[in-house]
């Protein structure tokens, strides 16, 4: 097992800059997620640590060995493809060992892999088939046992769960989960769902437009997103933002926009009259928004909107509110019983919330 | 209401019955001339000859056939057409195999320029090489040869070949090829060990486009084979054609022996080759 | 005895492919890999050209030429390889052009070459009185265009004129073509409904396209002989049957000697229709039919949907099927020749590429027919550009 460093990687078609000096260090053992919606230069990444694409600028280690000019069977990795990609001509065995067969293994110990591998992923009764025979899932598990059998520094998955319809991909995701406990191994896992994320990672890695926005454990990115592009992505339902100016009243701080006047409490801002005329978006999520009438510590004023719409989801219920010319979602729990149409108040939670400067996006409290 | 009904249905039963009529009278004129000839091939000796229409002659047998066998060189000129047509086929395969990978698969210079390099070659009317092709045979002393013939035929349906191989190649997923990279092969060891294994329904009908279009020629062959020994299948039936007279029986009985088999491979092929002609065409 | 030869002979000639394909790869492999040191170009140069010449000489391949002047070629030949691959090539492409190489070289050697050698003959006069000489030492008198002029002022065959010849190849172009697109097109129509036999009666329909053309064009010869073919057979029973019709002079036809032109449009048409009908199906069929549900509803009828719906969506797979076509039918020596090229045949029926095949083969006249072809490919090359242009322009349309 081994470290995967990335130093300052770059990626460029013909003026198209894919990746823009990219540099992220991945620990033994650790289970890292990139996630990023499609085209923000994830794939490429783990394509280019895989050796399937040129590097046209920096560096790429693993285990400190400068890997960049190294064919991709010797790198040590394996690698799970998003379309499975099992020779479609070679049943399931042959699939698992032709990697061992093309190293010469001996006969004896490629089989012991298979059937060790086979049995770790219940495919044990379906060696001798051929992958058109198997179904989404199957073919899934055979292709993540071709990975096993190599015994690999690092495993890299490209979006292995994308072709797989909701369920199925639900069960997959507690078997890598699982599989990781056991193997104990370097993962790099792609994916543009951010649930997957959430519930795989070790360590997130959030990507937009080829750089890296954030890196930390679920928890970090989710409690304290760097920027609106990470507080935007991460979480669902989607944050709620609310647009406006600073502004000073004495001591106290206010956002302010055409409808909607919040006191901003010092413990969620210090140096209020420093920011004072600054142009920022407020981030709440929707589960600190409060629903009803009754006070609680370290929650804003009443804030009087109309019901526009209810979703019931089964134990939580969607509510959105327009307050003045502001949207907001809510989550509640279920039944919230109240028709379209009708008053409802929100208090927002001091607590959790974010503020970001609107020019450069980025977190300004802490 | 009901009235209404039973004339709308015998309306379309009128409709239906047109349709197959029209139809049937097409098949029959396609199939008629092929159903002579076996007709004719199993007329007996002193009838072949004759304004008999009908298609089973009384005293029917199979005398022509064996008279073709025996009498004359038929089964050596198939053994001709048969090694000049597989080599052919092989040379012509094997090199757009490999052709059609690189247009398939990698960027390089001058690429889109070769791409329309094979397809202009198409243009070139195939009438029009033969004499050039002829005196380089003739100069290199080959003609009447085995070789002369295939070194005429091996590329002539190569750019068809590599058109199709490519297309083909194109819908199998690169992935396949970056998991034999990982797991260790080269790009030609991939190329050898997944490309190729999974491309033999396309290898098969480049190989049988090559096949049915060198088996058939008959210009080239008539040029560059003279002695009635290397003669391919076409050039001994058209002799024997020829004098209509006396072998009529013979060329038919020839004609069937070479068409049944022909017509087999073609109604089992037809739908991919056809596919692979739109294709190609719809595409450049 | 016969049979063993001929494997030898052919296991020797597969032995020598592999050792030609292994050659030039070997050849380009180290042009790739040493192309950027200095002292290959000089090496090259005088190695290879060597080298070739001397396999020249052992072999025996070309005779004629002095080794001089062959040196000469190859050296210039390298020089010119050296070049592209110092300034065009760069070596991570060395791959794909190690791949593309035999197919190149092949399709170099055995199709352009031949078509500049043609644009060279047509230049000098090679007949069967100069053919010896030139077999022996290689040397062919000059005549600039005068070869060019002939063909315009004289017959190609022996009284027919090259006008006459290029009119009559655009009518027969013109007929077949349209028979066969109408033709196939009502076929493909007719097949398109949901009738009982589809299967089994589109099988049969190919039958024309699937024979081996030989054995179709001269079985079909056959049927339409003065006597003995089944055409003129019917002909005479109709004429016996309707005294009526054989007052008007209907009745049996010298088709072979009268009419060999007609016969052999009869024949390509028979021929040709199987092809454009098995396209023009897959193209109705791929047709969706919530079109015409749509249509049926809106109150279309069949005319209103065969014009407003199946010709539009129909021409995308039409337009190429038709070029081709014309194309082949352009070309087609097979059924002229078959028809009436045996000795005595008449040349009434004689496109220009037939024409060309007999002024080469039945005559001799090498260059002459060299000058003749390269016109041909003029002519053939100004209506494909046309057609690519319309069609372009057509496709743009939508």
């Amino acid at each position: 097992m081994a470290d995967v460093k990335f130093l300052k990687v770059t990626k460029k078609f013909n003026e198209n800059v894919i990746l823009n000096g990219v540099s992220v260090e991945i620990k033994d053992h650790e289970f890292v997620v990139i996630v990023g919606p499609s085209g923000c230069g994830k794939t490429t990444l783990l394509r280019m640590l895989a050796g399937l694409e040129e590097i046209t600028a920096g560096d790429i280690h693993i285990d400190n060995i400068l890997v960049n000019n190294i064919h991709p069977s010797k790198r040590q990795i394996a690698m799970v493809f998003q379309d499975y990609a099992l020779y479609p001509h070679m049943t399931v065995e042959e699939n698992m060992s032709f990697a061992l067969r093309l190293m010469k293994m001996d006969k004896r110990e490629i089989s012991a892999r298979v059937h060790e591998a086979a049995a770790i992923l219940q495919l044990t009764k379906l060696l001798k088939r051929m992958p058109k025979q198997l179904s989404g899932g199957q073919r899934q598990r055979v292709a993540i046992g071709r990975a096993i059998v190599r015994k690999p520094k690092v495993f890299l998955f490209d979006e292995p769960l994308s072709n797989l319809d909701a369920k199925l991909r639900e069960e997959m995701r507690v078997e890598i989960a699982k599989l990781y406990q056991r193997l104990n191994a370097t993962i790099i896992y792609v994916t543009h769902d951010q649930v997957e994320a959430m519930t795989l990672a070790g360590r997130i890695v959030v990507m937009n437009h080829g750089i890296i926005q954030q890196t930390g454990t679920p928890i970090e990115v989710y409690r304290k997103p760097d920027n609106l592009f990470v507080a935007g992505f991460i979480g669902s339902p989607t944050m709620n933002f609310l647009h406006g100016k600073l502004s000073a009243e004495g001591e106290k701080l206010f956002l302010k926009n055409d409808s909607l006047t919040l006191y901003i409490p010092p413990f969620l801002l210090a140096d209020g009259a420093r920011n004072a005329g600054r142009e920022v978006v407020l981030g709440i999520r929707p589960d600190d928004v409060l629903v009803g009438s009754g006070t609680r510590e370290n929650c804003s004023e009443k804030i009087e909107g109309v019901l526009e719409v209810s979703e019931l989801l089964g134990h939580r219920e969607n509510l959105y509110i327009k307050a003045g010319e502001n949207r907001v979602l809510a989550t509640v729990e279920a039944f919230f019983n109240q028709s379209p149409g009708s008053k409802v108040s929100v208090r927002f939670n001091y607590r959790n919330m974010h503020v970001f400067d609107k020019k450069t996006q980025q977190r300004i409290n802490n | 209401m009901n009235k209404e009904a039973a004339v709308y249905r015998r309306k379309k039963l009128l409709k239906y019955l047109l349709i197959h009529a029209v139809i049937i009278t097409v098949v029959v004129v396609c199939v008629y001339p092929l159903l002579r000839i076996l007709s004719i091939s199993i007329r007996p000796g002193d009838r072949v000859i004759s304004t008999d229409l009908s298609l089973i002659p009384s005293g029917a047998d199979f005398a022509a056939y064996l008279r073709l066998l025996k009498d004359t060189m038929f089964l050596r000129w198939l053994w001709n057409s048969l090694i000049i047509t597989v080599v052919t086929s092989f040379i012509g395969v094997s090199l757009a195999s490999t052709a059609a990978y690189a247009f398939s698969r990698f960027k390089f210079p001058g690429k889109k320029s070769g791409m329309i390099l094979l397809l202009s070659t198409q243009m070139i009317p195939a009438g029009m090489l033969i004499l050039p092709l002829f005196l380089m045979i003739m100069k290199l002393g080959l003609m009447n040869t085995y070789l002369g013939m295939i070194i005429a035929y091996s590329v002539s349906s190569l750019p068809f070949s590599i058109w199709i191989l490519k297309g083909y190649y194109d819908t199998i997923p690169r992935s396949l090829e970056e998991a034999a990279l990982v797991d260790g092969t080269s790009q030609i060891g991939a190329f050898y060990r997944i490309i190729l294994p999974l491309s033999t329904p396309a290898l098969s009908i480049a190989f049988l486009f090559n096949f049915t279009t060198a088996w058939n020629e008959y210009l080239v062959a008539r040029v560059v084979l003279f002695s009635a020994k290397q003669y391919t299948w076409t050039l001994g039936l058209f002799e024997l054609q020829g004098q209509y007279i006396t072998q009529w029986g013979m060329f038919a009985a020839g004609s069937m022996l070479v068409t049944v088999p022909v017509l087999m491979v073609f109604l089992y092929s037809s739908k991919w080759l056809l596919s692979g002609l739109t294709l190609g065409s719809v595409k450049g | 005895m016969d049979i063993l030869y001929s494997i030898y002979e052919v296991l020797w000639f597969v032995l020598i492919v592999a050792a030609g394909i292994a050659a030039i790869e070997g050849y380009f492999y180290y042009h790739f890999k040493l192309h950027d040191r200095k002292w290959f170009m000089a090496v090259s140069a005088v190695f290879f050209p060597l080298a070739a010449v001397l396999l020249c000489r052992y072999v025996g391949l070309v005779q004629g030429a002095g080794s001089g002047e062959l040196w000469a070629w190859f050296f210039i030949t390298q020089v010119i390889i050296n070049l592209f691959f110092k300034h065009i090539i760069k070596g991570r492409f060395s791959l794909p052009y190690m791949l593309l190489a035999p197919a190149f070289v092949g399709l170099a050697l055995l199709l352009v070459y031949p078509f500049v050698f043609q644009i060279y003959l047509s230049f000098h006069d090679l007949k069967l009185t100069t053919i010896m000489a030139w077999k022996n030492t290689g040397h062919l008198p000059f005549v600039g265009i005068q070869q060019y002029i002939n063909v315009f002022t004289t017959s190609p065959l022996s009284e027919v004129s090259f006008w006459a010849l290029l009119l009559r190849t655009v009518w027969w172009t013109f007929i077949n073509v349209f028979f066969h697109v109408t033709g196939g097109f009502a076929l493909a129509l007719l097949l398109n409904n949901n009738i009982r036999f589809k299967g089994i009666y589109r099988t049969l329909l190919v039958i024309p396209w699937a024979m081996p053309q030989v054995v179709a064009v001269l079985a079909m010869r056959g049927e339409f002989h003065s006597q003995y073919g089944f055409v003129n057979i019917m002909l005479g029973k109709l004429a016996v049957a309707f005294p009526a019709l054989a007052a008007m002079g209907f009745g049996p036809v010298q088709w072979l000697s009268d009419h060999p032109l007609a016969t052999c449009t009869l024949i390509n048409i028979w021929l040709g229709i199987p092809f454009m009908m098995v396209v023009i199906l897959g193209g109705l069929q791929s047709i969706s039919s919530s079109y015409y549900d749509a249509a049926d509803i809106d109150g279309a009828s069949y005319f209103q949907k065969l014009r407003y719906i199946t010709v539009p969506l129909i021409r995308p797979v039409l337009m190429p099927a038709v070029t081709l076509g014309t194309v082949w039918t352009f070309n087609n020596i097979n059924v002229i020749y078959l028809v009436t090229g045996q000795s005595g045949g008449t040349e009434r029926a004689d496109i220009l590429v037939s024409a060309l095949y007999k002024a080469a083969f039945t005559y001799n006249r090498y260059s002459y027919s060299a000058a003749f072809a390269i016109v041909i490919f003029a002519i053939l090359f100004f209506i494909s550009v046309f057609y690519l242009k319309t069609f372009d322009a057509a496709k743009d349309e939508r």
